[in-house]
Formats: structure tokens, sequence, C-alpha cells
């Protein structure tokens, strides 16, 4: 695992990674504060949910120890006489740019949740972005764990509520209006998407729809209105009772609660690949083998942590889940990788869905580019299993990537084993994806396949699925590749 | 009370939109503590919901144990 970048934009502290472990690091005036939050009933019963990141102070000989590092030494400069807090670590970072809607809808509920249940403990959320959030499994984790102020009880005004519309409801009404995909509109944008932003997507009778008008239009047209020089709106204007302030608040986040539900994803229409598994060309002898195959893999190497890549429905990640390991499905179809959320969530299954394209990987992003690390420095050597299973035709074929690639690619991203289906150029499907241009792989067979896994792998065994073009392989990560 | 260092860009039209609707819900905070002072005073009225103060109703000791029993 890469260590991160220290985070930067909370004058109350910072949030690194190191040695594998997750230091947060808390200004002297914070320390207080932190520690009270984390003892009310808010912070206890969703740390007791493990939908809040568990988060202990450090004792004076493990901060003194960690003082004598070199690569800390600017963050203890920067918060000199703070304390150190460890949170405990969420297995497989994954980033809003790289959730499917269903996600991003779910960190959305868990924010509004620990907003409203820390107005009664007389805190408030004082950010409220995705990039609060991590998914242990398909279950969002709050690990933002400095995110919360005392609140003056008298403020009826929740500052984050426009940050709150522009990474939540306007990203999944965009994506639920027009499909824009929230991959894309994350990777350029790290605060999501303004209403201006939108309201040049609405049609003129659609900027007056209730929703519209509410989430987009009026707030586009007061800030047209608003000179950019005046300061006094951003001035707290506080109330005497306090009960009206509360009650305001409290109704402000019904108000966002139902804006939300109204933007819950729907099960997807059909995409190109969402409806694989009913229309695949595999007959049930073919496919029951090629389920054993990798039933007999997972039971031969018990991987702890596998990468299912180019999971599709996630029928075979469901299997790696169900035999014990944490799963991590990646899908460049975000419909897909929806679908495997919904299941997950509905059957307990640890599966972390993504939206990745393995042949476009998700880059690092954020300033200096350390913020969010690119999905490849997350994913190598993360993994003792990785499956790649009916994907190597579509990243040989339409992504033109060597073979030679793609198994260096497993190599670098699994320590032990790799389980991979390979599909003949006399395939249905390979066929199809060459649009004429099969004269390009017309050497390529079993025989050049196994040679080129020689420098990285060693073949345990293989089997031809009957009746198809096609023949799974389990293999065995050698020492070191070349 | 701590200073708040927010840091986060607040937006301008959502932040006046909040504000102008916060109002409009401060009015209906009293609309609705007016509603339930009016309803108090009808139950007043016609003795229903609160009783008159200083009557205690006592539960017998055994008439508790009975009924604990008949849970059971």
């Amino acid at each position: 695992m890469p260590q991160s970048a220290p985070s930067f934009r909370d004058p109350a502290g910072c949030c690194c990674s190191f040695n594998g472990r997750v230091l947060r690091f808390v200004a002297t005036d914070a320390i207080s504060e932190f520690e009270q939050f984390l003892q009310t009933n808010c912070a206890r019963q969703f740390i007791a949910r493990k939908q809040f990141v568990s988060t202990r102070r450090l004792n004076e000989d493990e901060t003194a120890t960690l003082r004598e590092s070199p690569e800390l030494q600017p963050v203890f400069h920067a918060q000199p006489g703070g304390a150190v807090f460890e949170h405990e670590r969420i297995p497989f970072p994954s980033y809003p740019h790289e959730w499917p809607p269903e996600m991003l809808w779910d960190a959305g509920r868990l924010t509004l949740e620990l907003a409203q249940a820390a107005l009664a403990d007389g805190f408030g959320l004082k950010d409220a972005t995705p990039h609060n959030i991590l998914f242990r499994g398909s279950e969002p984790v709050f690990i933002d764990a400095l995110s919360f102020e005392r609140r003056n009880p008298g403020d009826p005004i929740w500052l984050p509520e426009a940050q709150f519309v522009r990474t939540f409801l306007l990203p999944l009404l965009a994506s639920r209006r027009w499909g824009l995909p929230l991959t894309e509109l994350f990777t350029t944008r790290r605060d999501g998407i303004e209403p201006e932003a939108v309201y040049r997507f609405c049609g003129p009778l659609e900027k007056f729809t209730p929703r519209m008008l509410s989430l987009v239009s009026i707030p586009t047209w007061l800030s047209r209105k608003t000179s950019p020089d005046d300061q006094k709106i951003y001035q707290p204007h506080l109330l005497a009772n306090t009960e009206k302030a509360r009650f305001i608040l409290e109704s402000l986040f019904k108000r966002l609660e139902r804006t939300l539900d109204s933007l819950k994803p729907v099960a997807q229409k059909k995409s190109v690949w969402s409806d694989y598994m009913a229309t695949h060309s595999y007959d049930d002898p073919a496919f029951a083998a090629k389920e054993k195959f990798v039933n007999e893999a997972l039971r031969e190497f018990k991987p702890a942590r596998v990468l299912d890549a180019g999971a599709n429905t996630g029928h075979f990640s469901a299997l790696a889940a169900q035999a014990g390991a944490e799963v991590v499905a990646v899908d460049l179809d975000a419909a897909c990788a929806g679908a495997i959320w919904q299941r997950a969530r509905e059957q307990k299954l640890d599966i972390l869905p993504l939206v990745v394209n393995l042949a476009h990987p998700s880059p690092a992003l954020g300033w200096r580019n350390g913020e969010c690390p690119s999905f490849l420095d997350r994913a190598t050597g993360a993994f003792d299993g990785v499956l790649m299973l009916a994907l190597i035709h579509h990243l040989l074929v339409t992504e033109r990537i060597p073979l030679e690639e793609i198994l260096r690619l497993a190599y670098e991203v699994t320590n032990s084993l790799l389980v991979i289906e390979f599909v003949e150029p006399k395939d249905d499907m390979f066929r199809r994806l060459t649009r004429g241009r099969a004269a390009l792989h017309a050497s390529l067979n079993a025989a050049v396949f196994e040679q080129a896994c020689t420098p990285y792998f060693e073949i345990v065994r293989s089997l031809a699925l009957p009746g198809t073009q096609r023949r799974m392989y389990c293999l065995k990560r050698k020492g070191d590749g070349n | 009370m701590t200073i708040l260092l927010a840091y986060i860009d607040p937006g301008v039209g959502a932040l006046l939109w909040q504000s102008i609707i916060a109002a409009f819900v401060g009015l209906l905070f009293y609309l609705k503590k007016t509603r339930r002072w009016i309803v108090g005073v009808f139950r007043k009225m016609f003795g229903r919901g609160q009783k008159p103060p200083g009557v205690v109703v006592e539960i017998p000791a055994e008439e508790t144990m009975k009924a604990k029993s008949n849970v059971r």
C-alpha cells in the first residue's frame, strides 16, 4: 500500500497513512472537542454499527516512537503540541469516481443520518462530501472523524448544505436524468457539480419543475442577483430561541432526506453488459464446468482477498465471497457495479463493487495527484487471488493490449492465484469483437497463451470448457517475473 | 464556544435559499407552538389528557404482582 500524503483542508488536523496504519493528527485546540465527540451517543452508536471508523488516542510512548520517524516530521511540525489518534484500516480504499450511483446514494444517506444524530448531542457536521466515506465491502463507513464540531445552539443554518447538494444530490440527479456517468463527473470535479452547471442542462420548462426549482433554478437565480463582494450573507444569523434553531435544522435534514430518497437509483436499465449472464454463449454444462473450476481453485488456494476483474453481474465475485474472501469486483459498466452492490447488500456478501475500466484505470487525483491514489497503486500486491473470466478477448481485441502486458498486470496485482479464461480467436464473441481484424490475432492459440504465461505463472491445471472455444487456467504466481 | 473554522464553500445561491426557507420554517415553528397551546387549552377545558393536580392513583402492590404474573 502506498503511504498517502497527509490531508490538509481541515485546520483542525490531518490524516495520513503510515506503515499500513491510519493516523490522525489533531491540533491542540481541537483535541478536547474531538474527544468529547467520540464519547457522544451518536459516535458510540455508529461505531458499534461499524458505520463510523473506530478511533483510539495513542499514548505518549506510542507518539514518541512516531516522532522519531523522519517521514512524519513535517506533520508533527505542522501540528505542534497536537495529539495523535489511530483509526482502524478499511481494507481497500475507494473513491466517489469509482462508485456506481447506488453507492453514492448510500454514502449520502449515512451522511444525513450522522448529521441528524450528532445534532441531538450538540454537534454539527462541518463538511458533507462523499470523500468522508469509504466502503467496507458494500457497507459505507464514515472515516473523517474530525468532521464534527460543537455547534452554536442558536445557529439555524447548516453551512455544508450546498456541499451536500453539489456532491450528492446534483450528481445523482444528473446521473438519473441525463445518464451522466459519476466516474467522469468526480474524476474532473472533486467538489461535485454546481447548480449553475446543472441549470445549463435543463430545458426551459424543466427549470420550473419543483425539484429543479429547489435544487437548481432558485439557487442559480439568487446567486446571479447577489454581488460577489457581498460578505454579509456569510455572517452567522444566530437566533435567541435555540429550540426554534433546532426545529429549523431538523426540518432541513428531513427535506434533504426526502430529496435524497426521491433520487434513489432505480434498478438500472439494461446496459451493454448487464444482461451478459442471461445471454452469454455458454450452454449449461460449459457454465457448470467453469463454475466448478473456479470453486476448486478458490478452495485450493483459499485467497483472503480477491480481485474479480471484469466482474459483470458478480456471479463469480459471489462465489469468492462465499468461499470467505474479501472481494473487490471491478467492471467498466456502472449498471453492472450497481447490480453487484445490490446483490452484495441483500445477501450480505463481502464484495466491494467499483466502476473501473482495467484498460483505462482510475488515475491518481487531487492536489499533486496525492489525495486519491490511482487504482493500480492501491491494487498492486493487494490481492491473493485474481479472477479474469471472459475478459482477455476484450483487452486483446477492443483495447489492443498485448497478451504479455495483460499477464504482467495480473502478476503485479496477485500475490498467489490467477484464474483466467483463455478465449480462442474462433470463439463467437472474439470474432464479433474483431470487426474484420481477425488477421491481427490469427497466430493466437492455447499454446501461445501458455508460452506467454511462463515468465510469470506456473500452470496448476487447465480445462477446456465443453462445446466452447474457451479454456480455463488455474495459475500460480512465480516468485519473480521478468 | 469554540470558533467555527468552516473551510468548505457554502455556496451563494444555495446559502441564500436555505436562509429563506429557514425564515418560513421559523414561522411554522410558531404556528406549531400556537396549535399545541390551543390544543392544550381545549384539553384542559374539557378535562381530557391531564389529570387534576394533587390526585395520585395508587395501585395496590398485590395487584401489580398479579399483573406481572399474568404477563409470564
